[in-house]
């Protein structure tokens, strides 16, 4: 991780550093480099405690034998017979599954009524998921999905404080360090009772603007592109799985859909706009969920992501300095 | 194998059985199913026989099969309770008895199960999907490719939930500090 651990911790309700404390593996800072992938004993550990949950003795596997034969025969199940390839397993699944999101959808339309809900469930997040899981983002490949020349990045409008938008947002806001304090914080309401939370900076006339929500969550966001975005490695240590701190870099400007409470409070609007270059990854909340964070309005990719690297809890130095 | 079985031979699916009834179990238990993890591998290996008929030649059996069990454990646990509660698995576990040899040393035998202990509720502490790949690629000992198969995910997803997962995992357990150096870790 970063080294901000010089950085003294204020504020006795964060009772652990995010940046310290871990076990093993990728935390080990001593080890550095030197505790590559592999290394990580937590692995080890997890296989061991799925072989301890193995009954003692094999003697299970002969009655289980007897007890499902016994039941295929009392019940005169007949033998399965192979279907022919085209309704294969997959294909089945598959057919399976566009019933099963086609009823669902009535369902929840029925049910609800809301038009946003449809499009929370596109039918191709299955297909988005393959090369990107940010959770509440979903990337659309779309050649004709032309964006309008000259959009400028939008403000936050009138800030909030730190502790209202944590209040109002559910999770505390993440901060840059090389950003330092924001400009304007605000929230915005999404559907389904969830939040947006995003930061703004002000740097020689533009905005740079950080959006944070839950990453647990459904597709706040759709990003359609006409050219593949580019993966980056946030991370400097391998981990376990090869990957370390995956971002996505948008270098060109796209289409960014995302959704508006209405003044009600109970219909969302389907708003669309022209995103400029975009960095997308996630972090771990301090309240253990992940949090999906997109940087908008910082061109260079280099300095995105050290302004994506820098990112932690807030705050770090002295609180005078709140943006209200 | 599954081409005897389906040629109607129920012998060959006894086989099917024995080999897997093992891992079946253990992710039954890894899952929640408590006592009823033995019901649970039955109903799936039943299930899973009458759907063979669907099986895609050359996919591979066990995590078709676990996802049946996966299923099957949801169903049971389902109506039992929402799902078993951390007390209730550290029951499951206590059931099934520690591996530790028995020339262990006490104190040594305690350290274990608080491990096995804290390892149990930051497993609970992770998300749904955080956990459900945690479980099939490490508890039980699944390929990644095994457990996108099981989970219905890409491999993409599994990789990277993976990586989030197990980061997610080492902070909960921060008093969990690695034995010293050189001490059975390779």
């Amino acid at each position: 991780m970063t080294s901000v651990s010089e950085e003294p911790e204020r504020g006795g309700e964060r009772e652990r550093d995010p940046e310290r404390g871990a076990y093993g593996g990728e935390a080990a800072g001593a080890g550095g480099a030197g505790s590559a992938a592999g290394a990580s004993p937590l692995p080890e550990e997890l296989r061991a405690l799925g072989r301890s949950l193995d009954p003692a003795g094999a003697a299970g596997s002969e009655s289980m034998v007897e007890r499902v034969l016994a039941q295929i025969l009392a019940e005169r199940i007949p033998a399965p017979v192979a279907e022919p390839p085209r309704a294969g397993a997959g294909e089945r699944l598959r057919t399976a599954r566009r019933w099963t999101r086609a009823r669902w959808r009535s369902l929840t339309a029925t049910l609800c009524g809301l038009l946003a809900l449809l499009a929370l469930t596109p039918p191709v997040r299955a297909a988005v998921l393959d090369w990107f899981d940010f959770g509440g983002v979903e990337v659309r490949y779309d050649p004709s999905a032309v964006p309008s020349a000259g959009a400028e990045v939008p403000g936050c409008g009138r800030s909030l404080s730190f502790a209202q938008a944590e209040r109002r947002a559910g999770f505390a806001p993440l901060v840059p360090r090389t950003l330092g304090v924001p400009d304007a914080v605000t929230v915005t309401d999404e559907p389904r009772g969830r939040s947006l939370m995003s930061l703004c900076w002000h740097e020689r006339g533009r905005v740079i603007r950080l959006d944070e929500f839950a990453a647990s969550l459904d597709v706040t966001f759709t990003k359609t592109v006409r050219e593949q975005p580019e993966w980056v490695e946030l991370g400097t240590e391998p981990s376990a799985t090869g990957m370390s701190d995956p971002a996505l870099w948008f270098p060109r400007p796209h289409v960014l859909s995302f959704w508006l409470v209405g003044a009600d409070g109970d219909r969302y609007t389907h708003e669309e706009r022209t995103a400029g270059p975009t960095l997308l990854w996630t972090h771990d909340g301090a309240g253990g969920e992940d949090v999906t964070l997109r940087l908008e309005g910082v061109a260079s990719r280099s300095r995105a992501m050290d302004i994506a690297k820098s990112v932690g809890a807030w705050p770090p130095v002295s609180s005078e300095k709140s943006p209200n | 194998m599954i081409a005897r079985v389906r040629a109607g031979e129920p012998e060959a699916y006894a086989e099917l059985v024995r080999v897997h009834t093992g891992i079946a179990l253990r992710a039954a238990a890894a899952l929640g199913a408590g006592a009823d993890a033995e019901d649970v591998v039955q109903q799936a290996f039943v299930k899973a026989y009458c759907a063979l008929g669907r099986f895609q030649d050359g996919a591979s059996f066990k995590p078709w099969l676990l996802s049946i069990v996966a299923n099957e454990t949801r169903n049971t646990v389902r109506t039992a309770a929402r799902q078993r509660t951390l007390a209730g698995r550290e029951a499951a576990f206590a059931e099934a008895e520690p591996l530790i040899p028995e020339s262990a040393d006490p104190a040594v035998a305690t350290l274990e199960t608080e491990r096995r202990e804290a390892l149990l509720a930051a497993l609970e502490k992770l998300s749904e999907e955080h956990r459900l790949v945690v479980t099939y690629r490490y508890l039980l000992e699944m390929d990644e490719s095994e457990t996108a198969q099981a989970l219905g995910w890409p491999r993409g997803t599994v990789k990277s939930r993976l990586n989030r997962a197990l980061r997610r995992l080492s902070r909960l357990l921060p008093d969990f500090q690695p034995r010293e150096g050189g001490d059975e870790r390779e």
